[in-house]
């Protein structure tokens, strides 16, 4: 996804920046007192990127899976620009998608999320025990490692953002191709439709199958659409009315449906419940409904001479 | 031959066919129906096929109105069927709990000048 994609989903604008700053208090004095410790970060930073790889190198399944899908001369070439990035004085815009374009690659090779918070861990580390060498007077070492470690969580949550909005996008998609499978109406004869239901019916589910069902209805032009419920597992009144609803639906475009695989649990469920289905065709079988359903259209199934197995199609001749 | 009203009605032998292509406002429906029914009277006519596939929305009242010109031409003795509603229209209806009782439906226009005959037939065949 691009990251545009990302900026728009997080609502990433100027007040939500401003927002966002000022929950992780990071302040102007901040930001400059990280650019003023640019020529700290430039003496040590081949020091702290090589403690993070040695933390991702000395763990097995981390190290599989930088190595597996990155090459490490372009992840430390990242790391350089990010760790550079943290010592900028900056936190606008540009920078903001300057962290999601990290998030999004990580997102995008696969890298979980427990890599991400253990290795922002260690950079802290890292960057405290530095500190600790080159700023001789504590309550300095002190303040920068605040500014440090406000602007490490201020990237931190931009990437737990980026990787939590890149899953809810798959989820929806996946959602999508669900409730496209969920209604397959198939073509069984000119002006004779299909929809065999599997699974469980819910209201969602039961309002997309009536626009889908009319849809094809008129798209086809057909007469008959023979919706079959032997897959279905609960037919509750719920489901008969939504049913009833897309039978009286279908009379109105001016086509007629037909319900079929009716079992005796399901019947029994229909009467004891006192449900009224009489505006609808019904047959237990899905022979029986294509009968009728052809019956509709003016065809009939008919038997005629059998012809011994084996014959090809083209010396096959009437008697 | 054409109704005093915006809506056209075409006679076709002994079958009125009325195309609905404005948007139906209550009092163009209202006139409609008056037509519709002073047409039979004058004409005879024993088929009515009413096509809406104009229609993009149709309220509780025009859809009431379509279903009582139905049952009344029907009365009259005109075999009547509204033909071509889209899909939208036919769902709402449907949700607002509105049956369009006693009229019958058809896809398109052809199929309703074939019902009708059909029905027409069978009520010939059945009087002797």
């Amino acid at each position: 996804m691009p990251l545009h994609y990302f900026m728009e989903k997080l609502n990433l604008d100027e007040a939500e920046l401003q927002s966002r700053r000022n929950f992780f208090e990071i302040t102007d004095d901040d930001l400059n007192r990280l650019a003023g410790l640019r020529g700290f970060a430039e003496k040590y930073i081949d020091d702290i990127i090589d403690d993070l790889y040695q933390l991702i190198l000395g763990h097995p399944e981390a190290k599989q899976q930088f190595t597996e899908h990155v090459t490490l001369v372009r992840v430390k070439r990242a790391q350089r620009d990010y760790f550079l990035g943290l010592f900028s004085g900056r936190c606008d815009l540009a920078y903001v998608e300057d962290r999601l374009r990290i998030g999004v690659a990580h997102e995008r090779v696969g890298i979980p999320p427990k890599w991400y918070l253990g290795a922002y861990a260690r950079y802290l580390r890292s960057i405290f025990s530095r500190l600790l060498i080159a700023l001789p007077e504590p309550a300095q070492a002190h303040a920068a490692y605040q500014s440090v470690e406000k602007l490490v969580a201020f990237d931190t949550a931009l990437a737990m953002d980026t990787y939590i909005a890149a899953q809810l996008d798959a989820l929806a998609r996946h959602q999508a191709a669900i409730r496209e499978l969920s209604t397959p109406v198939i073509r069984l004869y000119q002006r004779v439709l299909l929809l065999p239901l599997i699974g469980t019916m819910d209201t969602h589910r039961a309002d997309q199958l009536m626009e889908t069902v009319l849809l094809k209805v008129v798209d086809e032009q057909a007469h008959v659409i023979i919706i079959d419920i032997a897959g279905v597992l609960v037919v509750d009144t719920k489901v008969a009315d939504h049913l009833l609803k897309t039978t009286e639906a279908v009379r109105l475009l001016g086509a007629q449906t037909i319900l079929s695989g009716i079992s005796p649990t399901i019947a029994k469920t229909i009467v004891n419940l006192g449900m009224n289905i009489s505006a609808m065709h019904t047959r237990s079988r899905l022979a029986d409904a294509l009968e009728l359903a052809f019956e509709i259209v003016g065809k009939r199934v008919t038997s005629i001479a059998k012809k011994p197995a084996g014959t090809p199609p083209e010396t096959a001749q009437d008697s | 031959m054409s109704a005093h009203g915006p809506i056209p009605v075409l006679r076709i032998g002994s079958t009125l066919l009325a195309s609905i292509q404005v948007e139906l406002r209550d009092t163009i429906a209202d006139a409609f129906q008056e037509d519709i029914l002073k047409m039979i009277a004058k004409t005879g006519a024993t088929g009515l096929v009413i096509d809406i596939t104009g229609l993009e929305v149709v309220d509780s009242y025009v859809a009431r109105v379509l279903g009582d010109t139905g049952r009344m031409a029907t009365l009259m003795g005109t075999e009547t069927v509204v033909v071509g509603m889209r899909p939208v229209v036919a769902a709402t209806l449907v949700r607002m709990g509105f049956r369009m009782e006693g009229v019958l439906t058809a896809l398109n226009v052809e199929d309703g000048l074939a019902l009708v005959s059909d029905l027409l037939v069978r009520r010939h065949s059945g009087g002797h």
